[in-house]
């Protein structure tokens, strides 16, 4: 132990201590920030990146207003569909009522019995009304049963009734049926006790809310949404979506005078609109933490430039009494080693209580330890780094200073 | 002598430029990143009229599902809008100064035999003290009457926005213009109004902008105008026309007043509890009786209008203004050490420890006030990024846009506290400087 010179080190640090105090307090502000900014980040990328079980990168969604007094609904979205389903390019189009992961949409508490029941046992719902190509413009995968057909589309309601027939996400059917292995061809009700039988089920979908813990409950009623606002999705051969929408635009911009063509877009927009919070704040978090720990690495490089300057005629005689440059390198290293592990030490704390400040608050698992570890091992490497550069500068001061005076 | 402090500053500053360089960048930086966050933290958390903080309340009233409360992780609060029948019931009370019922509608806008192309507008359908309540400013014209309200006549406001696209911004009170298929008159020009959170309506994201079209409240009826916001409900109702959805349980409309003294409040709360009472003889509100006049900054925290990522945000702004302000420290008292024989002759020659402290609080001065200038600079810039981050589609940026706009409030909290923050950095290294005995820094030489 006596090479590393420890004691001799620690002392000299002590009788300087202020400078390497403030640059102690950096270091454990600077890892706690990192170590929580890293998780808040992770999690956030994680919900963003969940599969959606859709063909969104090949989804346009389309929104046309009937204003005039003369609109005639029903003759509008036959023939708007007739029209997107005839483009070249188009796999598949359907009318809508809403627009999943968008943030608005209905939502019903459904049941497996008819009958009033609790509260707690009803099943939250995201429902939609759409027509038969439905499935196919989404492009989920039907793990059991079949689509809508074309006969069984119902009318438009104005009273947000529910249908039938429903196609459900695996996820929905299971909570209603949780015993049941196949709950295809099954039974369940509305608030109303009205039966509605499941013809398909789906691997995954996601619904309107991103920030809601039922995400992938969604069921698909086989009914025209009802006027005059329609919505349509279309959906088209990979990588011609953009050429679609232009046509979409020039095909039914001025097709009817009686409605107003909203506008035409790719189902991106609302995709990032919908998850823009979270984006913004990894992204806020990622770039805040970095200026910060740079600036860290600053401070420490500050330092050691300081205690080089202020010792020039002190290396000088060790070098010149025989200590090699090695052994100058590895004084200011570990002398700063000694600040930024006692930084890391106070920053522990800090981390693991902002972590649990943040996991109450957000309602997540509690701060992984492996956090922790890495951040430790990330600050102590910028510590070095930043001190690399005067510790080899103070290994490079001659002898000879020992002995100039002045 | 101030003059002459100042004078040596700048030498000092020029002696080591990259530390001072450091410096000064370090506290730009801790003040760019607060003034971006305290503009952000204030656009989504601040009482956006807040002089009318005591006299305007938000009402509610709890007549949800007597077996659960309308929001779990808040069990004492009821629904935050309220069911057409009790706000038109409400409505009718003469003890409130001002009262408004309301909710958001969609129309389409366009004038007969006009160029200008038809145009979606977000409608809010309010009742006629909209503006007086909320302070809304006007341009042109002012609002209806209350005749309007119930007749319905076909009344309108608009925005100046609004107006600027349909009549180029011309005074076009008295002019016709068709909302989806009804035609209406214009009465009044809202002038530029956008508070910063949208907190009269909480329901579509408080950073929306304010409404483009304003039509009396009677219209709901007279075109079945369903809301364009939120419409929730606790009951299964088989609702089957528009006179059912009126009469139903679900709640959409909101509703404020403005009772000018406690004793209003006094009589208005006990008029709803009243009103409360006797609809549980007829078997509604079977949950406790708990009908609420809320105050707006009490609305917005109720309503979680600031998230916890602003907290966090804030958080992390006085984080990184702290490791700035750490990093000065540490960085003068290096630059002035660095000094110190220079200083130990200027107290040899007979400078005070007041003075050579003096000296070196105006250098901590200058550092922090082009900081703070350049920091000011760096904000904005920051900002403007920001709105790039929160605009999806530039043609549509919503009030989002308003974000950017720099706040002068919350620029100069910044500023000030940031430069302020860093004279009392400078305050340590400034005294630690003028205690070192000048005779062991002659010595040494």
């Amino acid at each position: 132990m006596t090479a590393w010179n420890i004691r001799p080190i620690a002392s000299a640090l002590w009788r300087n201590r202020t400078g390497a105090l403030l640059v102690a307090f950096q270091i454990a502000i600077g890892l706690a920030v990192l170590v929580n900014a890293v998780y808040v980040v992770k999690q956030r990328v994680e919900k963003i990146g969940r599969p959606t079980g859709m063909d969104t990168p090949n989804m346009i969604w389309v929104a046309s207003a009937g204003f005039a007094k003369n609109f005639d609904y029903d003759a509008s979205w036959r023939e708007d569909i007739a029209t997107l389903r005839a483009l070249p390019g188009v796999k598949a189009a359907s009318v809508f009522s809403n627009i999943p992961l968008s943030g608005g949409g209905s939502s019903n508490g459904f049941q497996n019995r008819p009958g009033e029941i609790p509260p707690k046992e009803a099943v939250p719902g995201n429902n939609y009304d759409v027509d038969e190509q439905a499935i196919a413009a989404l492009g989920v995968k039907i793990i059991a049963g079949r689509p809508f057909e074309a006969h069984e589309i119902l009318p438009p309601s104005e009273t947000f009734e529910t249908s039938p027939q429903a196609i459900v996400t695996a996820a929905f059917a299971k909570e209603l049926f949780p015993k049941d292995p196949n709950p295809l061809g099954k039974t369940f009700y509305d608030g109303l006790s009205k039966p509605i039988t499941i013809v398909g089920i789906m691997e995954h979908m996601h619904g309107a809310w991103v920030g809601w813990d039922k995400l992938d409950h969604v069921v698909l009623f086989p009914r025209i949404k009802s006027g005059p606002n329609a919505v349509y999705l279309v959906r088209t051969e990979p990588g011609r979506r953009d050429a679609v929408m232009r046509d979409i635009e020039a095909k039914l911009g001025d097709s009817n005078p009686g409605r107003l063509l909203r506008w035409v877009r790719p189902f991106d927009y609302f995709i990032n609109q919908s998850y823009l919070d979270d984006r913004n704040m990894a992204i806020f978090l990622v770039s805040v933490t970095s200026a910060l720990l740079a600036i860290t690495a600053l401070g420490i490089f500050g330092l050691a430039t300081f205690n080089v300057s202020t010792r020039i005629r002190q290396i000088g005689t060790r070098r010149a009494v025989g200590a090699r440059k090695l052994d100058i390198v590895r004084h200011f290293l570990v002398e700063n080693w000694m600040v930024t592990t006692a930084g890391i030490v106070a920053g522990c704390g800090a981390a693991l209580g902002i972590g649990y400040w943040i996991s109450v608050k957000y309602e997540l698992p509690r701060l992984d330890l492996y956090y922790l570890v890495g951040g430790v091992i990330g600050i102590w490497l910028i510590g070095l780094a930043a001190a690399l550069q005067p510790a080899r500068r103070a290994s490079g001061i001659s002898p000879a200073v020992a002995s100039r005076t002045v | 002598m101030f003059s002459y402090y100042l004078q040596l500053a700048f030498r000092n500053l020029r002696r080591n430029p990259g530390l001072t360089a450091l410096m000064i960048g370090a506290v730009a930086l801790g003040i760019a990143v607060c003034v971006m966050t305290l503009t952000m933290y204030r656009a989504m958390s601040g009482n956006p009229i807040w002089w009318k903080n005591d006299v305007l309340y938000a009402v509610t009233m709890d007549f949800w599902d007597p077996q659960q409360p309308n929001y779990d992780k808040k069990p004492e609060l009821p629904p935050e809008q309220l069911t057409y029948r009790d706000a038109m019931a409400v409505y009718r009370s003469d003890i409130p100064k001002h009262k408004v019922i309301m909710h958001k509608a969609v129309g389409i806008i366009s004038i007969d035999g006009s160029q200008v192309k038809p145009e979606r507008a977000a409608t809010r359908v309010t009742s006629k003290d909209f503006f007086a309540t909320f302070d809304v400013p006007m341009q042109y014209g002012g609002t209806w009457t209350d005749s309007a309200d119930s007749g319905p006549e076909p009344l309108m406001v608009i925005s100046r926005k609004m107006n600027e696209k349909l009549f180029g911004g011309a005074n076009s009170v008295g002019k016709r213009v068709r909302w989806n298929d009804t035609e209406f008159r214009i009465v009044g020009v809202r002038d530029n109004w956008l508070p910063l959170p949208t907190f009269y309506d909480v329901n579509n994201g408080a950073l929306e902008e304010p409404e483009d079209v304003y039509i009396p409240f009677g219209w709901t009826a007279a075109l079945e105008l369903p809301s364009a916001g939120n419409t929730n409900g606790w009951k299964p109702e088989d609702i089957t026309n528009f006179q059912e959805f009126l009469n139903s349980e679900l709640v959409w409309i909101q509703m404020w007043v403005e009772l000018p003294d406690a004793a209003a409040h006094d009589r208005f709360q006990a008029f709803l509890d009243n009103y409360a009472q006797e609809q549980k003889k007829a078997g509604r509100y079977q949950r406790p009786l708990n009908n609420r006049l809320t105050k707006v900054d009490q609305w917005l925290v109720d309503n979680n209008v600031v998230s916890n990522d602003d907290r966090v945000l804030v958080g992390l702004a006085f984080a990184f203004l702290a490791v700035c302000l750490l990093n000065t420290v540490g960085l003068l008292l290096a630059k002035f050490l660095n000094n110190a024989p220079m200083t130990g002759v200027r107290r040899a020659l007979g400078a005070s420890r007041k003075q050579v402290f003096m000296q070196h609080l105006v250098e901590v001065g200058v550092i922090s006030s082009i900081g703070a200038l350049l920091g000011l600079v760096l904000g904005a810039t920051l900002l403007m990024g920001l709105r790039a981050l929160y605009t999806v589609d530039p043609t549509d940026a919503g009030g989002t846009q308003a974000l950017a706009h720099v706040d002068v409030t919350s620029v100069i909290t910044a500023l000030g506290l940031a430069f302020f923050a860093t004279i009392a950095a400078g305050l340590y290294p400034a005294w630690r400087i003028g205690r070192i005995p000048p005779a062991s820094y002659l010595k040494a030489q």
